[in-house]
């Protein structure tokens, strides 16, 4: 009974209820801007709300963290420039769809969709928490390194027509990820020497680049062209579409909880996932993957979302960070007098239903602030290309020197932009690149965390994975996925399938 | 001739008046060496607010990450001396040179305050084998290369703290297993990935209280108030007498050459910031212990600390270049 009344505590206080509120708006534009991330929002707002009391603190970040995840599709689906990493899938189908003159129903689903991806997260976060966050920590090096390789594996969704291509944007993109000083060992690693490139390439700085700026010079081809005109007759998706899509959305809001509560991967790599997992389970797409299916949006949207909820599990149960942006708030606790960690449950049960109360309520707000303004939203599309290119121009530029305060981040910026714009233009697929990026760390720092627990030694490595449960699901669904996209795959299948019709 | 005397003379002028002007007069940028949400960013941020009170200006607080903080301590080294960018850092660029990480270090810093020191702890998974630091060393000693200890790099913590052991106990084979912060590490040691890890007292305290790791030896000369009931590991081997206490730190640095009555007002805020009891009171809450020196007493700390260390890590032949290349001398 307690619990609930501690869940209520946002709603009966009109000065809480107004900052989540504040927040989660706030957070729908900055999460909207690439380069300006949920996480240094967050951490700003540490300074700034230090005299605060804790509650309303937490009220404001929340509603940042969750308007800010969602926040990132807009600009992915009307100028194809992802706000955050977290909407790299959402930019696949939902800029074909803008295209096409259906900017207004893409926003749409994707607000309807985050909603669900979002409650779905905070469901687990309240019912399941203890479990989850055991269940996360079993994760052992090894299983984080085939986790990343079940990551690059989807480069085969993300890559429309030649998969070598494909599989040389990724390779690309693994090597972007590990320039630069190696965080386990300071050995340098492609610096040439450099001090300039000790610190790596920004990571934001290439998607911003490689999804905006190669956009705006793509864009200059067309300039001469109108603008596509857009139809604005249906933004609430109808319960129908809502209802056809809902099996997907659960399926790709579970990948999102549980990829989200595992310290070390977060809303990116979820959704990425969830975006192959749609591709590979959904039969007949009203239009295919990649030019506008609705199932490719339902899928990321879903998932970054429930990812949120996800984040908080082990922040809440252990004081372990489920990403960068809970890793703030824990701080932001500790300065407000907390002590995050596995007693804070224990010591302080109202502070957990109290973040459950604030996250309920964001995600309300998100739907409420999402589904208004879009039509202003989707003018943004309509502009002349002779607006509209110096203005993607503009805002790739921002973000990129907004993520560092660095001009270098800039120049490495355009020349992506540069380089992305020719890779477009050979029919390199852009997707890989940035997963490469993604998972460059992680299949890096893990697999060598792996074998040097092992003591250098593949035997006592594999015998690691045979052993463990987790492991070898793993270690499976590695096999089977890459067996999949073999050609092997498809002779194997057309044998049992005619054995099959032989028989019957 | 005539300009350059002009040009000399409004030079001149726009001096005076800077020295004349009420420091500060703009906003102070503080730039912050490591992530958001980790030990020196949350110090930083919580200290921070307390100064700007006493100092009477806007502090900007702002991340810089990047080759162990280096990009961090280059940037603020090179920007200008005049107290509006001031550096937000930990222990480690004391490193720096002898790990052959960079080529700067604090010492072309004038020391704001040190505010805080920490206390380095042994902690292991609670299923490990052993219930102690003794416990721990004779079973090393049994079963080489076994166990695995979390490590965050050359010149960090971890890495510190084994190569103290090494020189105590002498070689011990253990597995150390490289993480990229002590946050992650202790994660993967709740998870049984690594069975042993040296952290700072802070950032464990909060598992140890909830019987996720346990506590093997308190790496200091006496017991520690957070955990009366810990060993310290004095009580086990005599001989860590000669290296403890030994801690990381967190301080703020301005470029050397900032007038002296800027360098003053800064030292002035952040020591009486450093008293503020909710600051105090989060230190405690954390395990750190308070210090908020500043001046030569600073300076002295920083010596006496780059000295121990430097040597202690040359001699477990850990360094890239002999500390004396850098005229650190031997303690």
């Amino acid at each position: 009974m307690i619990a609930l009344m501690d869940f209520l505590t946002v709603f009966t206080q009109p000065e809480l209820l107004l900052l989540v509120g504040l927040g989660t708006f706030a957070g729908i534009y900055v999460g909207a801007i690439p380069g300006l991330s949920v996480t240094m929002a967050v951490s700003i707002l540490i300074s700034f709300t230090f005299s605060w009391d804790v509650y309303p603190a937490i009220s404001l970040m929340i509603g940042i963290y969750m308007g800010g995840v969602y926040g990132g599709s807009r600009t992915a689906i009307l100028l194809n420039i992802p706000g955050a990493p977290s909407a790299i899938a959402t930019a696949l189908d939902g800029y074909p769809m803008a295209k096409r003159g259906e900017a207004g129903t893409a926003i749409g689903v994707t607000t309807v969709m985050s909603f669900i991806g979002g409650f779905v997260g905070i469901g687990v976060l309240a019912l399941a928490a203890p479990l989850v966050s055991e269940f996360a920590l079993k994760f052992q090096p090894r299983d984080y390194m085939l986790l990343a390789i079940l990551g690059i594996l989807l480069v085969g969704s993300l890559s429309q027509g030649s998969l070598v291509k494909g599989i040389f944007a990724g390779a690309l993109g693994i090597a972007i990820g590990a320039v630069g000083r190696d965080p386990l060992t300071f050995a340098e690693r492609f610096t040439f020497d450099f001090q300039l490139l000790e610190g790596g390439i920004s990571f934001i700085a290439v998607m911003i680049g490689m999804f905006g700026v190669s956009e705006a010079l793509l864009q200059l081809h067309h300039v001469d062209k109108d603008a596509v005109r857009q139809k604005i007759t249906r933004i609430v998706p109808s319960l129908a579409t809502v209802k056809k899509h809902l099996p997907l959305s659960l399926q790709t809001s579970t990948i999102g909880v549980t990829i989200g509560a595992l310290p070390g991967t977060g809303g990116d790599i979820a959704a990425l996932m969830a975006y192959d997992h749609a591709k590979r389970v959904t039969k007949n797409p009203e239009r295919p993957f990649g030019d506008g299916a609705m199932e490719g949006l339902v899928a990321p949207e879903t998932a970054n979302n429930s990812a949120v909820g996800g984040a908080f599990i082990p922040m809440m149960t252990l004081g372990i960070p489920g990403d960068a942006v809970t890793a703030i708030m824990i701080g932001a606790l500790f300065i407000h007098g907390l002590n995050p960690g596995p007693m804070l449950m224990i010591d302080q049960p109202d502070m957990f239903w109290f973040i459950v109360g604030c996250l309920v309520m964001a995600n309300i707000f998100m739907l409420i602030f999402g589904l208004t303004g879009i039509k202003l939203f989707t003018r943004i599309v309509e502009m002349p290309r002779s607006v509209l290119i110096p203005l993607i121009m503009l805002l790739s530029i921002v973000g990129a020197y907004a993520v560092n305060n660095s001009v270098t981040d800039v120049y490495w910026m355009l020349g992506f932009g540069v380089f992305g714009y020719f890779m477009r233009h050979y029919g390199y697929p852009l997707g890989p690149v940035i997963l490469g990026v993604i998972l460059s760390r992680l299949l890096d720092d893990n697999w060598r965390r792996a074998i040097i627990s092992e003591r250098e030694d593949l035997g006592r490595f594999f015998e690691g994975i045979v052993t463990s449960p987790l492991s070898l699901v793993l270690f499976v669904s590695v096999i089977l996925i890459f067996v999949s996209q073999t050609p092997l795959w498809s002779k194997a299948k057309a044998r049992i399938f005619k054995d099959g019709k032989a028989k019957s | 001739m005539k300009r350059m005397i002009v040009g000399a003379l409004s030079a001149f002028a726009l001096t005076a008046t800077a020295a004349i002007a009420e420091y500060p007069e703009k906003e102070i940028q503080g730039i912050i060496q490591w992530g958001a949400g980790g030990s020196t960013d949350t110090v930083m941020r919580s200290v921070t607010p307390h100064a700007e009170e006493a100092l009477g200006g806007t502090v900007v607080m702002q991340n810089m990450t990047g080759a162990v903080g280096a990009i961090a301590l280059n940037h603020v080294a090179g920007s200008e001396a005049d107290g509006y960018t001031i550096l937000m850092g930990a222990e480690n660029p004391m490193l720096y040179k002898i790990m052959g990480l960079g080529d700067k270090d604090y010492g072309e810093f004038t020391p704001i305050s040190i505010l805080a020191r920490g206390t380095p702890v042994l902690v292991a998974h609670p299923d490990a084998p052993f219930n102690d630091y003794a416990g721990m060393i004779a079973y090393v000693k049994e079963n080489p290369g076994e166990v695995r200890f979390g490590s965050t790099g050359p010149g960090g913590l971890p890495s510190v703290i084994t190569a103290m052991i090494n020189a105590v106990e002498g070689e011990l084979d253990v597995t150390a297993v490289p993480y990229d912060g002590d946050g992650p590490a202790l994660t993967g040691l709740q998870g049984g990935a690594i069975d042993v890890m040296p952290a700072v007292l802070g950032a464990s305290i909060e598992g140890i209280r909830a019987g996720n790791m346990k506590v093997l030896a308190i790496m200091d000369t006496a017991a520690n108030d957070k955990l009366p009931d810990a060993p310290f590991v004095t009580q086990f081997n005599e001989g860590y007498n000669t290296y403890l206490p030994w801690g990381p730190f967190f301080g703020v640095f301005t470029p050397k050459g900032t007038p002296d009555d800027v360098v003053a007002k800064l030292v002035d805020a952040y020591s009486t910031a450093a008293q503020n009891p909710d600051f105090v009171q989060l230190m405690d809450d954390r395990g750190f212990t308070l210090m908020g020196i500043g001046g030569d007493e600073a300076d002295a700390f920083l010596t006496k600390w780059q000295q121990g260390t430097a040597w202690l890590l040359q001699d477990a032949g850990l360094t890239k270049a002999s500390p004396e290349e850098f005229g650190i001398a031997r303690p």
